[in-house]
């Protein structure tokens, strides 16, 4: 039987996360609400259905250079929160997405991370799928693939590609896989 | 006129500790970022009362230190460049990964 504290810090949470964007997976996996609760909370506070289909779960999708930079900078964000708060991860997440989302705005950036990617982002690090690797050129953290050489690593910020986000638009939310 | 420099500085360290407060108040994470310090130097700001603050800041030694003491750092916020954005997003993970200020 939950308590009725838990259930109020839960909704309290949930309303959090679901005005920073969160997509339903996030929610779900993220507090002990019943998914008919969720979507009541989504559509009271968005006006809309939640997006349906599933997350996208490709590794690859932080790789590229706009993408690669500003993982990079959430994931530098929230360590910084990690190892000088006691927020737990799933504060920290957030936490971090705010800053991130406030350093984009203030650099007049599109924001190429939504929170369900960043939180995607985390659990990947969780997996150890991907990690941070320092650059041995400038010593920032940056996104790239588990196991993959660090030796010698030149981050995209030290060496801008010529081609760098000049590329295809970037979609400003991920790419929806409709569940046919 | 001569510039009273001491008062100068006690105004700037008034301004600073108020700012600092705020942020702190504001958005605690966010504020300890962008200050540089460490929890334990957020909670003492954030708990000065305004006759604290008063007392601090009238001292002739400037409350607020220099920061980025890192080149590399230090050219990338001077950047004015046609990369600006990039310059200062670069410059924002180097920073994320420099180490806060701490009481002793």
């Amino acid at each position: 039987m939950k308590s009725l504290v838990q259930d109020v810090q839960e909704t309290r949470l949930a309303i959090e996360m679901i005005e920073l964007g969160a997509r339903m997976q996030m929610l779900e996996s993220e507090t002990g609400l019943s998914r008919e609760r969720l979507l009541k909370l989504y559509k009271e506070i968005r006006g809309e259905s939640p997006p349906k289909g599933m997350l996208p779960f490709s590794t690859d999708w932080f790789i590229p250079w706009q993408q690669n930079v500003h993982a990079s900078l959430f994931m530098s964000l929230r360590s910084f929160v990690i190892r000088n708060t006691e927020h737990n991860p799933l504060e920290a997440t957030l936490q971090a997405f705010r800053m991130y989302r406030e350093q984009v705005e203030l650099m007049q950036l599109d924001e190429v991370l939504s929170l369900t990617r960043a939180w995607t982002l985390v659990r990947f690090f969780d997996a150890k799928m991907l990690q941070q690797t320092r650059c041995t050129c400038c010593g920032g953290e940056f996104v790239a693939h588990a196991y993959d050489p660090t030796h010698g690593y030149v981050c995209g910020l030290c060496h801008v590609p010529a081609r760098a986000g000049k590329g295809k638009r970037p979609m400003r939310e991920e790419v929806v896989i409709e569940v046919a | 006129m001569k510039m009273d420099i001491g008062n100068e500085v006690r105004e700037l360290n008034l301004s600073y500790l108020m700012l600092a407060q705020q942020m702190l108040v504001a958005d605690r994470a966010g504020g300890m970022f962008k200050l540089g310090v460490g929890e334990d130097v957020a909670e003492v700001i954030e708990n000065l009362s305004p006759a604290q603050i008063l007392r601090m800041a009238s001292s002739d030694m400037l409350l607020c230190r220099f920061r980025f003491d890192d080149t590399l750092l230090l050219n990338l916020l001077g950047n004015h460049g046609r990369e600006n954005s990039a310059a200062r997003i670069h410059a924002t993970i180097l920073a994320a990964s420099k180490p806060v200020e701490h009481l002793v």
